[in-house]
């Protein structure tokens, strides 16, 4: 069987161009696919690295309960490989009204170093730290356009104190936050001296030793510990760290989804025209005695160097793909964070695993068909694909369809995402399946609207879609790539909105967060152009209801605009209403927040204790809701915040305003040198956005890949096609079709397939959509807004892709050599 | 001979065809002239490769001659553009080859009304010539089928009736028998005998096969790229 081998070797040389492009689309969505794996794994370690800030490479932490902690207090346990005492406080930027807040830290600088060293601009080492001295983060300098030697003033505990600005650091190690504000790092004398500190530190980090584990360690501290003394914890949860990496690396599993989707297509469209083309040879070689078995093998042993080689090259080529997007996270944050390239070994594993099984399976099927011809049928040249659209496989297709769109609704938990899978690849599997009936129909409709539009071409043009598979293929890729890019794009800004925009839905324009007295509200609401104004009593950490903590409490008397001011979703529709009676009824009423009414197992309707520790009372528990505009977990009428907790000053207040830049600047007038954190929903997001924002670039740089690699399908597609279409252009002409009608029918077949593959996408697209919302949705409270507009772009960009891609057919057909075509079968 | 005092539907001049094969030129056909007469049924006969098919394509439009011209109601269409050549494809020639070449995705009835259609012409004023050359091939009962649907015979016979709807002047056929068994061949063959006998169709067909050429009125042969 050599001689088959060396004949479909010699066929991969010489047919150049489809071999490259299977190769290329192989290449593309191993390559994809693992970075769409290393993605997710180094977001999460960077993530983990944000959320750690201060902490570096100790996960425990040991305080005292009472005052200061010193570092003889902890035991000298084997599984400690070092402690870094710290102390830390707070205290307050202040620039032309605007407040940042920024966190004081210090530490002995030897175990600093060991578990966090600090990164200076310029690679510096920290030397000669003292005094009035400070270390601050270059992503707050810049901010500020503070140099070094600069002296910078914060409020701590109410007065100014003064700081030289003894190094600029990189927003890196112990600088690196996940909330807002700033790090700064102080001498620990100079820290103690301002702070009024005077037993120890505040805190204790500790770093396991190697051989350790943190969960060891905690519970050996705790064993070794005064628990009513002193409270152990661990520094991050890493839980919901990785939770919070895999939603984000969300966007780019689907990228890799769709690539594989579309790599499937091409290989087995490009398969069934490679075996079509050497059935001749097959057939001579079966009827000289080869088995079907060794002819399908043979055929896969070709797709299987497909597979091997474009996950050979691919994997390195996302490495370094990898890389340069890493680097390009890190660039675009101008603060400089690292964040390395974590190589998964699983991930190369299974990314290289899933091309070779992508390409083999993928041409399995055709290959199959072509083996289990009838020999006769071959050696006669009589094999032909038999194309009829078998109302069987238009009921699966259909059946699949609704199971597909229907079935995540129907599931829960672990359930839920095998559910979205098969719902993602059903939609598109059963498109498929429907997809040669759609064309009939479309094309009989659109024969009439042609034929009175076109003339007798136009009636042509559409007729000849009927049952045309080089159409129907066509079609398919198109509809692939176009609902690809619209489910990627949604997807992607999705979550470019959910991360940089918590405020998405909620009314509120501005927010001022500080102590404000009636009056002071009373000359907010005077203010030119100020629309809804809500002031907040606000009560952190001093109210228990059921004797179960709640970190935020707040009163409002007017709960409809509290509702829409910080869009808060109740858990039904009816509750909302309930909620509004309740309030208004003068009754005491409270709405929780669907966490804190699972921690302290409330449930609608129940009577609960509010209480303070000094007065309190049972208040009629009226809703649940969640919200991502606030951390409030408990909301109650403002007249018992008064009469119950014995309010007086509002803490909190959200407007809405014709210009709220120009309400800002007035509020921070009014709060003068008192401090208060104010901020337009602008500002506020613009801020959170230089932190985020590094992350999403790479997510747009995957969608030009999944464009590319679209690209790649029609292209391919355009090349199997021409080779068909040659002949038929070529019995057209022999009766008498012109170049200007061949031009006219082809961008008609071309815009109609254009368009019939746009409009299923967009259909299935946004069911794909419904399925990714349905599956990542339980954990978001925010509904997607879908732009009509992505879909008309997209849909509008692959109807220009298909009429380029008519025009090289035009162009070459003008050249033709007709008697050639027709001459020689 | 009276063939000069008749009307020519077709005359060739002088045409002289060069095939370039890499650095190689070949000429197959060498200062060739002829003249068909209406209602004449000729065959051209000779050796694989002498270049009959290269001569019919040339008289037909299909390809373009190196030099010389062809005429076909006294205009010379190796001159045409494309747009008037396609013109008459439709509406003065009419071609069948060995390999049928039919649209497969369209059925008999469409693919017989091909020409027309392109020639901007109605389905619907069309239904009687359709019926008379459906029934003319025998084929009226399966005119909504696909070709896939026929045999050989059946789709040279969709062929045929293609080729005669618009009523051409003339028929041109390259071996219309070539993919056939004999049985059917010669049913084909009586058909095209019958087409040019009771509708005075010229007709110019190509065959290397005696018996088929016995059906014509005169036989030409092609050989070393001259007219014998
Ligand atoms: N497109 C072409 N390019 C080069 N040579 C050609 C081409 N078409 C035909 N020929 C050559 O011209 C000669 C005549 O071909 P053809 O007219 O098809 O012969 P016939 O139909 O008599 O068998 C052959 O030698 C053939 O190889
Ligand atoms: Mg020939």
């Amino acid at each position: 069987m050599k001689i088959i081998l060396k004949y479909i070797l010699t066929n991969v040389k010489e047919r150049k161009a489809r071999t490259f492009v299977m190769l290329l689309s192989i290449l593309l969505s191993a390559m994809l696919l693992f970075i769409s794996f290393s993605i997710g794994v180094s977001y999460e370690s960077a993530q983990r690295k944000m959320a750690r800030g201060m902490a570096g490479s100790a996960t425990v932490s040991v305080q005292s309960v009472e005052g200061g902690i010193h570092a003889d207090h902890i035991p000298a346990l084997p599984d400690i490989q070092t402690k870094a005492g710290i102390v830390e406080g707070t205290s307050l930027y202040h620039e032309n009204g605007y407040y940042e807040t920024v966190d004081l830290l210090a530490a002995d600088m030897e175990a600093l170093n060991q578990i966090n060293k600090p990164r200076l601009i310029g690679d510096g080492e920290v030397t000669a730290f003292s005094g009035n001295q400070i270390i601050l983060p270059d992503r707050f300098t810049s901010k500020y356009g503070i140099e070094k030697g600069d002296t910078v003033t914060l409020q701590i505990n109410g007065s100014p104190v003064d700081f030289e600005v003894a190094e600029i650091a990189a927003y890196d190690t112990v600088f690196l936050r996940h909330t807002r504000g700033a790090t700064a790092l102080l001498p620990l004398e100079t820290i103690k001296e301002v702070l009024g500190w005077e037993d120890g530190y505040s805190e204790i980090l500790i770093e396991p030793a190697p051989n350790s584990t943190t969960g060891n360690l905690i519970s050996e501290l705790k064993n070794a510990l005064d628990n009513g003394k002193y409270r152990v914890s661990e520094v991050v949860n890493e839980a919901q760290i990785a939770a919070d990496a895999r939603q984000k690396s969300m966007p780019f599993f689907l990228i890799s989804f769709f690539s594989l989707t579309m790599s499937i297509f091409i290989i087995y469209s490009s398969y069934k025209v490679i075996t079509l083309d050497r059935l001749p040879i097959i057939g001579t070689f079966r009827s000289i005695g080869a088995t079907e078995k060794t002819v399908t093998c043979i055929l896969l042993l070709e797709s299987l160097f497909y597979g091997c080689t474009g996950g050979l090259i691919g994997i390195p080529v996302g490495m370094i793909v990898l890389k340069g997007i890493l680097q390009g996270m890190g660039k675009s944050l101008s603060q400089g964070i690292e964040i390395p390239a974590v190589i998964s070994v699983p991930g190369v594993i299974l990314s290289f695993a899933v091309a070779v099984i992508v390409s083999l399976f993928s041409a399995w099927l055709p290959v199959c068909r072509a083996s289990r011809l009838p020999i006769k049928d071959i050696v006669l040249g009589t094999a032909e694909e038999k194309y009829i659209p078998r109302p069987l496989i238009v009921g699966i297709g259909i059946v699949l369809f609704i199971v597909s769109a229907l079935l995540p609704r129907f599931a829960s938990g672990t359930m839920l995402y095998l559910a979205g899978g098969f719902s993602l690849s059903g939609l598109i599997a059963a498109a498929i399946l429907v997809i040669p009936v759609f064309t009939n129909l479309a094309s009989a409709g659109l024969e009439r609207f042609y034929g009175a539009a076109a003339g007798n071409e136009g009636r042509i043009a559409a007729r000849n879609m009927k049952d045309n598979k080089n159409v129907t293929q066509n079609i398919t890729l198109l509809f692939i790539s176009i609902s690809a890019i619209i489910a990627i794009r949604v997807v992607g800004n999705f979550v470019t909105t959910y991360i940089s925009d918590v405020f998405h839905g909620a009314e509120l324009q501005g927010f001022a967060d500080g102590h404000m007295n009636p009056e002071f509200v009373e000359q907010v609401k005077e203010m030119d152009g100020a629309e809804k104004v809500l002031p907040l009593y606000v009560f952190k950490n001093n109210v228990q209801g059921n004797s179960e903590p709640i970190s935020r409490l707040e009163g409002t008397d007017n709960l409809e605009w509290y509702n829409s001011m910080f869009a808060l979703h109740y858990t039904d529709r009816l509750m909302s209403e309930q909620a509004a009676l309740s309030f208004a009824s003068g009754e005491r009423a409270v709405i929780i927040n669907e966490d804190c009414m699972k921690r302290g197992g409330f449930s609608i309707g129940d009577r609960i204790m509010l209480s303070n520790g000094t007065s309190g009372n049972s208040y009629v528990v009226a809703g649940s809701f969640k919200s991502r505009a606030t951390d409030v977990e408990a909301v109650i009428p403002s007249m018992y915040a008064v009469s119950d907790f014995g309010a007086s000053d509002y803490d909190l207040l959200a407007y809405t305003a014709a210009d709220p830049d120009a309400i800002m600047v007035q509020i921070r007038a009014l709060f003068g040198e008192t401090s208060n954190w104010s901020r337009t929903v602008e500002e506020f997001n613009n801020d959170a956005l230089a932190t985020v924002g590094a992350f999403l670039q790479p997510m747009h740089s995957m969608t030009y890949f999944i464009l590319l690699l679209a690209t790649v399908g029609v292209i391919n597609n355009l090349l199997i096609n021409y080779i068909q279409k040659r002949r038929t252009i070529a019995m057209y002409k022999s009766i008498g079709l012109s170049n200007r009608q061949n031009r006219k029918m082809t961008l008609i077949e071309g815009f109609s397939s254009g368009l019939m593959g746009a409009v299923i996408a967009i259909v299935v697209s946004y069911m794909e959509i419904q399925t990714i919302f349905l599956v990542a949705g339980p954990q978001i409270s925010m509904t997607p807004e879908l732009d009509i507009w992505t879909f008309l772009v997209a849909g509008t960009l692959g109807i220009i892709v298909t009429l380029l891609g008519s025009i090289v057919p035009i162009f070459k057909s003008r050249k033709m050599k007709l008697v050639e075509e027709i001459k020689f079968e | 001979m009276n063939i000069l005092t008749e009307e020519a539907a077709i005359e060739g001049k002088n045409i002289i065809k060069d095939f370039q094969l890499g650095d190689t030129k070949t000429r197959v056909l060498k200062n060739i002239s002829l003249k068909v007469i209406q209602g004449e049924f000729v065959s051209i006969m000779g050796q694989s490769g002498s270049g009959k098919s290269t001569l019919l394509y040339i008289l037909g439009g299909l390809d373009v001659p190196t030099s010389g011209s062809v005429f076909i109601n006294g205009m010379d269409i190796s001159k045409f553009n494309d747009e008037k050549m396609s013109r008459i494809r439709r509406q003065n020639i009419g071609f069948v080859f060995q390999f049928y070449n039919l649209i497969p995705n369209l059925n008999v009835a469409e693919n017989i009304m091909l020409p027309l259609l392109l020639d901007g012409k109605k389905m619907r004023d069309y239904k009687k010539p359709l019926k008379d050359i459906l029934e003319v091939v025998g084929l009226w009962d399966k005119r909504g089928h696909t070709p896939r649907e026929l045999s050989g015979g059946q789709q040279q016979r969709v062929a045929i009736a293609r080729a005669l709807i618009g009523n051409p002047e003339i028929l041109f056929a390259d071996e219309p028998t070539g993919n056939l068994d004999s049985h059917t061949g010669a049913e084909i063959m009586s058909l095209l005998q019958r087409i040019n006998k009771e509708r005075g169709q010229t007709i110019i067909m190509v065959t290397h096969s005696p018996e088929a050429a016995k059906s014509s009125s005169r036989v030409i042969t092609v050989s070393d790229g001259q007219l014998q």
